[in-house]
């Protein structure tokens, strides 16, 4: 083993281990353009959020014990659902998945950063700002209260004419801008920074599918946002889009909607997949069976995500033809679905298989993702949909989807790349407990509610009648819910604790086949010191077991032009240099993003003002901070870059 | 009908996979999705089989595949290095036809089945008018000119085609028992049919709305009577009738009253018509309340704040309830008929202006308040005392005097006393 | 090391400051011209979705103006009754004026596609500064970014007018299904036409002050050149299915 070589990393404050003569203290994070510790603030943000979104779900979950529940009002149980939907899709798991974009795609691709650094510093803080702006109303009692769909006309003026929709709009606004930029950046990294060798179809699977995933980001916001203008306009400036009495046709917003939520489903769980995709072969000492097929298929499910946005409207009327093809469009998304699910466990078939909790948490995904897909199945055919859809059953099969797909996916993603992000494993121990915790929690909570939803419980209601027949199923789902969250502590512990106190990861933690694992952990500013000339998918074991990749196409180096005299042949790094020894240029740290996502978030938030009835105040907060804006922009654009 | 070997293998799948699911059949799960009450839910019923057989198939053989290999392959010390397999080209086009294979027999049913139910309904069918409101149900029967709230009268064994349509945000239709759900979209109007089973003779079913709707979303539910066709006929012979108080308090109300719509004809007040002729002592069929099933009858919990002495119920008084609602005198501190439409009675409103429901033959109703409520004395007084208090946002404003609105942030101070509510409970009570 | 605007990037790459050892690219393409195309992407399917909210919404508005042609039967009235004829301000047999003048817009349309062509002179003068033959006021990328600009606002002003006039003729983004989607979409599409024209001006006026010159501004120009033609041809697709097409 080369640990060696690898000095203890210097635990320090600010919440992680840089021990490369790298500033850290708190200016260093809030100026920071380093796509590693950007990585880093994405993943304690949002998993701040998880646990918010947690809460709430565990005060819904009490409320629902038993019948004729009381301990919230109905007000107030809509704004934790509507918060608990909004803040899980876009304040949690999707800034999950940005962690790992943020911190791996450089990694795994050999670059030395994306290809924006402050772009990427800008998308971090829209997204901290925004999911402030969002959450904070709750504690007010003034949350968003109309669904995490938010079903024009019911978020007008007309019927919501509080703020409690202003907040959502606004917020869901600003985290799109956050979303886009982000998108744009990775897409340009991956298509432009890759390091010598590394063809498109040798990158790893999760970088791929981190790539469809852009792909779905830049093509699918601008639905959304063009549907929250429409509303924004109609909230705050008169227009008719959503207005009953112009003759508007709520079913606008439904589609512009789903245009858009269907691929965010995708959004959500390709990372994922992405995630297991790495896990699977390394704790299982194989390559990933069908590498191009499970690219193929991955390309398809995000093309196939554009075309079957309206399986989420089957019970609106839209005439059995538009219903039939929808339904066969959703249909054909299970065979690429199944071809991964198979080519998962091909690869796990005849390797030798460690169990760590990383491990775990990716089989559990495997496993979990399958129920979700199997119920999939069941509403994609419009006649028993219309059975299901708005019930509970609905709610078992998206929370065997995003809990346990993603979560459980980037929960092993966590517990696989903690030693990369800090040079210490995660405790095994309390991550086994961890584990089963969520795995039994998650299927004792969300198990029961296909059954509660097949015997006829709708969605989204904060009470239901004694007498129903659904009173054991949902005071199991209760259970469940407990279950988790003592889960969530023991993460929680976990996580603080093996900060300081972990034992020591090598460079190549868990003996893994790509390239982030031949650099040390925690990594040095610059990545790779020298940029390593890539031969085929699996460049550390070409290095390191060329007996596992001597059936798999190579390419002689000097087969390749290599037009960066930085580049080298594949080597593992166990040097620790600061950049500018090495002479590497690094992109100077900068406030300016931060100041500029914060503007941006101010100029959005003067909106609001106009329905208290401050109008002047409004514009002055919405004008200042626009002009704020541009002229931080400005100065940004024109200070250089390193 | 034969049950092929195939057939009988899919329903022994669903016994093990969902053991739960054949006990939702009986009486433990009243609101199950799997009872074989209409044609549309039988049709339902068995796509969903078949999607369940390949489900559970797939389910079995994903999961053993999974859980082998867990087992099968867990690392063993000192074993050798696994031989690298990147993949196989033959497998894999094996498992893209598999999902390929499962997928076709799924497909083609459920064409079928979406072109037979979302056919237009038969011509003879009866028509049904259904209008979703912030939060209850108003049911229109176009051909017998009956207007109700919350509860559903059909005739077993005839087609129903409901028209379904909603007078503000977007709600979904739903009686799980009976068929699948359809939305009310504003500005748009759906269609959806079924024929509850002729074997349901006297049967109730609870419905929901089963689109988010707003704070009282969980509040909007209704009831589905089922009877013999006789029945049903009596039943909507009598709700066409207008208003029936109790002869004696009519013929003493009829004189104030005919001078009172005098009086304010001229405030373009639409005049009522002639009081309604004595009602036939013979009242039209209701559901008989001893025969309704337990999960029918709410078990809403009546909140403390609203005291009322149930005491003074027993000297309410009909006709002076009847003076209180339909006296244009009292319209300042009993502003009822501003939203509520009583047939035969002083008219503010037409039908279509009710922002509340019809009373009309509001005491034979067996729920009020969008299913939330049993209608007997004690929880109407309530209701009027404060309604605010007992469904979070319903536009039922509060009149008990003194007590406080959360609608209009305020005490009520033009309100009704406990005792005028007695009267008011009494007068709706008799409009049978 | 330049600070002008015409190194407004975040990208590693193409910075003359760094002279010789420029990053190395995948593609070889610089980071900003792959950014700019998934941007574009992005943008189209904005315009897509608005110009369908267009389409959806055409003919549901339940009073007038309308866009076109508008013959006042009842079976044409969404609402279908006599209140929605009335609402509209005209008897049964009336035929309604329609409100968008395609003349006047095909003016405009034919400035701002003259336009586009004006900005590939701009690059191309650009692309050959110093170049014999190019240091003529009417080859150099001076004239044709103020051109380009000068086009731009042209049409801007043509788009004041038309709102002026609508608004004039009882046509708000408050009036009807079409008055909203209608000012939606072509106020989106001056926004865009207003923030190229700035970003134009931008080059001119570093243009003016150090020249436009060498690999990173001919990469700077190309990425506003694109961004620009994008404007245009959105725009052509607006004029075609707005005011064209009945």
């Amino acid at each position: 083993m080369a640990t060696t070589a690898a000095p203890a990393p210097i635990g320090t404050h600010a919440g992680a281990s840089y021990g490369h003569g790298e500033p850290t203290g708190i200016w260093s994070w809030l100026t920071t353009v380093d796509h590693k510790r950007i990585g880093t603030l994405y993943l304690w943000t949002a998993l701040t959020f998880f646990l918010v979104g947690g809460i709430e779900a565990l005060i819904m979950r009490m409320q629902l014990m038993g019948p004729n529940g009381q301990l919230v009002s109905a007000e107030v149980f809509n704004q934790l659902f509507t918060m608990h939907g909004t803040t899980m899709v876009f304040l949690a798991i999707m800034p999950l998945s940005a962690a790992f974009f943020n911190y791996l795609i450089p990694l795994q691709i050999g670059a030395r950063d994306v290809a924006f650094p402050r772009l990427n510093a800008f998308s971090y803080w829209v997204y901290l700002f925004g999911g402030i702006f969002m959450t904070v109303p709750i504690f007010f009692s003034a949350a968003p209260n109309a669904g995490w769909f938010g079903y024009a006309p019911l978020t007008t003026m007309q019927f919501s004419g509080g703020l409690n929709i202003d907040f959502w709009v606004i917020g869901l606004q600003i985290l799109g801008i956050s979303s886009l930029a982000a998108a744009f950046n990775f897409i340009t990294t991956i298509i432009n920074m890759r390091a010598p060798g590394m063809t498109l179809m040798r990158m790893p699977i999760f970088t791929w599918m981190s790539f469809v995933v852009q792909f779905l980001l830049i093509l699918a916001f601008p639905a959304i946002t063009v549907a929250l203008v429409f509303l924004l306009f109609d909230r705050f400036f008169g227009t008719q889009f959503y207005e009953l009495a112009a003759g508007a046709d709520p079913l606008l917003w439904q589609h512009l909607f789903w245009v858009f939520g269907h691929p965010e489903v995708y959004i959500l769980i390709l990372p994922a997949f992405g995630l297991a995709s790495e896990i699977l072969p390394t704790f299982s000492k194989k390559p990933l069976f069908g590498y191009n097929v499970m690219v193929y298929s991955g390309i398809m499910i995000g093309f196939l995500g554009f075309g079957v946005w309206a399986h989420h409207m089957f019970a609106v009327g839209m005439g059995a033809t538009a219903d039939t093809i929808f339904a066969m469009a959703t249909l054909l998304i299970g065979i690429p679905t199944g071809v991964k699910i198979f080519n998962w466990i091909a690869t796990m078939w005849g390797g030798q298989l460690r169990f760590v909790t990383a491990m775990k948490f990716a089989v559990a995904m495997v496993a979990l993702f399958t129920i979700g897909g199997i119920s999939g199945v069941m509403h994609a055919s419009p006649p028993t949909d219309l059975q299901q859809t708005d019930t509970y059953f609905i709610v078992a099969h998206f929370h065997y989807v995003l809990f346990g797909g993603s979560i459980m996916g980037i929960m092993g993603g966590i517990y696989f790349y903690f030693p990369k992000m800090t040079g210490r494993y995660l405790s095994e121990k309390l991550g086994s407990l961890h584990f089963w915790f969520f795995f039994i929690g998650m299927n004792v909570t969300f198990f029961p509610m296909h059954y509660s939803g097949m015997l006829g419980m709708p969605r989204r209601i904060y009470t239901y009648d004694a007498g129903q027949g659904w009173d054991q199923f949902n005071w199991w789902s209760t259970i469940g819910t407990i279950l988790m969250f003592v889960g969530a502590i023991f993460f929680i512990i976990n996580f603080f604790k093996s900060r300081k106190a972990g034992a020591i990861a090598p460079n190549d933690a868990w003996g893994a086949g790509t390239l982030e694992w031949s650099i040390p952990s925690p990594p040095p500013d610059y990545n790779f010191a020298q940029l390593p000339v890539v031969t085929s998918r699996y460049p550390l074991w070409d290095l390191k077991h060329p007996e596992m990749t001597a059936d798999i196409a190579h390419s002689a180096p000097d087969e390749m032009t290599i037009t960066d005299s930085h580049a080298v042949p594949m080597h593992e790094e166990t040097e620790y240099k600061t950049a500018k020894e090495l002479g590497i240029p690094m992109p100077f740290p900068t406030i300016k993003p931060l100041f500029a996502a914060l503007f941006l978030v101010v100029m959005f938030s003067g909106l609001i003002f106009i329905h208290v009835g401050m109008f002047a105040l409004a514009m002055t907060i919405t004008i200042g901070g626009a002009a704020l804006f541009v002229g931080t922009l400005y100065g940004w654009l024109t200070s250089p870059l390193e | 009908m034969k049950r092929t070997p195939r057939r009988r293998l899919a329903s022994a799948l669903v016994v093990a996979a969902a053991g739960l699911t054949l006990a939702a059949c009986g009486q433990e799960y009243p609101n199950s999705t799997f009872l074989h009450n209409s044609e549309i839910n039988t049709d339902i019923i068995a796509l969903w089989d078949r999607i369940l057989f390949m489900g559970t198939l797939v389910f079995i053989v994903v999961e053993a595949l999974l859980i082998f290999t867990i087992f099968r392959f867990r690392a063993k010390p000192g074993a050798p290095m696994p031989k690298q397999v990147h993949g196989n080209h033959t497998l894999e086009i094996v498992w893209t036809l598999i999902p390929v294979l499962i997928l076709i027999p799924i497909a083609v049913p459920t064409v079928k089945t979406i072109f037979k139910t979302q056919a237009p309904a038969v011509s003879d069918a009866l028509q049904v008018e259904v209008y979703g409101h912030q939060w209850w149900w108003e049911f229109r029967y176009p051909e017998y000119g009956v207007t109700t709230a919350n509860e559903l009268y059909l005739p077993a064994g005839r087609t129903v085609n409901f028209t379904l349509r909603t007078v503000d945000v977007i709600h979904s239709f739903w009686a799980p028992g009976l068929a699948g759900k359809r939305d009310l979209i504003s500005n748009k109007t759906n269609h959806m049919w079924y024929t509850p089973d002729a074997k349901l003779v006297e049967s109730a079913f609870n419905g929901f709305c089963t689109e988010y709707c707003g704070e009282s979303h969980a509040n909007m539910r209704f009831r589905v009577f089922t009877t013999t066709p006789e029945n049903f006929e009596s039943w909507a012979a009598h709700q066409n009738g207008p208003a029936a108080l109790s002869p004696g308090a009519m013929a003493a109300q009829a004189a104030a009253d005919s001078a009172t719509v005098r009086a304010v004809s001229r405030a373009s007040v639409v005049p009522a018509p002639a009081p309604a002729p004595a009602p036939t002592m013979n009242a039209g069929y209701v559901f008989p309340a001893d025969k309704l099933p337990a999960h029918t009858v709410p078990k809403t919990p009546i909140p403390a704040r609203i005291t009322f002495d149930d005491n003074l119920l027993a000297q309410g008084d009909a006709s002076r309830g009847h003076d209180l609602m339909t006296n244009l005198a009292n319209l300042g501190k009993a502003p009822c008929m501003t939203c509520h439409v009583i047939r035969g009675e002083m008219a503010l409103i037409t039908d279509a202006q009710a922002t509340g429901p019809s009373l009309t033959h509001f005491g034979s109703r067996h729920t009020f308040g969008g299913g939330l409520f049993p209608t007997n004395a004690s929880n109407l007084a309530r209701w009027v005392k404060n309604a605010q208090i007992m469904k979070p946002g319903t536009t039922m404003n509060t009149f008990g005097i003194g007590e406080y609105s959360p609608l209009m942030k305020g005490n009520v101070t033009a309100g009704l006393s406990d005792a005028e509510i007695a009267d008011i409970v009494a007068y709706l009570l008799s409009l049978k | 090391m330049a600070t002008a605007v015409a190194h407004a990037s975040d990208g590693h790459a193409g910075d003359s400051g760094h002279g010789e050892h420029a990053h190395y690219t995948t593609t070889g393409l610089e980071h900003r011209k792959i950014a700019i195309w998934a941007f574009i992407g992005s943008e189209c399917m904005l315009f897509a979705s608005l110009i369908s909210t267009y389409l959806i919404y055409k003919g549901r508005s339940k009073v007038g103006p309308m866009p076109h042609e508008f013959s006042c039967k009842v079976s044409n009235v969404v609402a279908s009754t006599a209140d929605g004829v009335a609402a509209l301000g005209c008897a049964a047999a009336d035929v309604m004026k329609p409100i968008l003048d395609i003349p006047v817009t095909s003016q405009s349309t034919f400035v701002l596609l003259m336009s586009s062509l004006a900005m590939v002179l701009a690059l191309e003068g650009v692309e050959n500064h110093g170049k014999p033959g190019y240091d003529r006021w009417f080859k150099g990328s001076k004239f044709w970014l103020a051109m380009t600009a000068l086009m731009g606002a042209a049409f801007l002003g043509y788009q004041a007018y038309e709102f002026t006039a609508f608004v004039h003729e009882g046509l708000t983004i408050k009036t009807n299904l079409f008055g909203s989607s209608f000012f939606t979409l072509t106020g989106f599409h001056g926004a865009h036409v207003s923030a190229g024209v700035l970003w134009l001006l931008t080059l001119l006026a570093i243009d003016m002050k150090r020249g436009l010159k060498g690999k990173n501004d001919v990469l700077v120009v190309d990425i506003c050149a694109l961004y620009w033609h994008f404007v245009d041809v959105v725009w052509i697709a607006i004029f075609t299915l707005i005011y064209l097409i009945q």
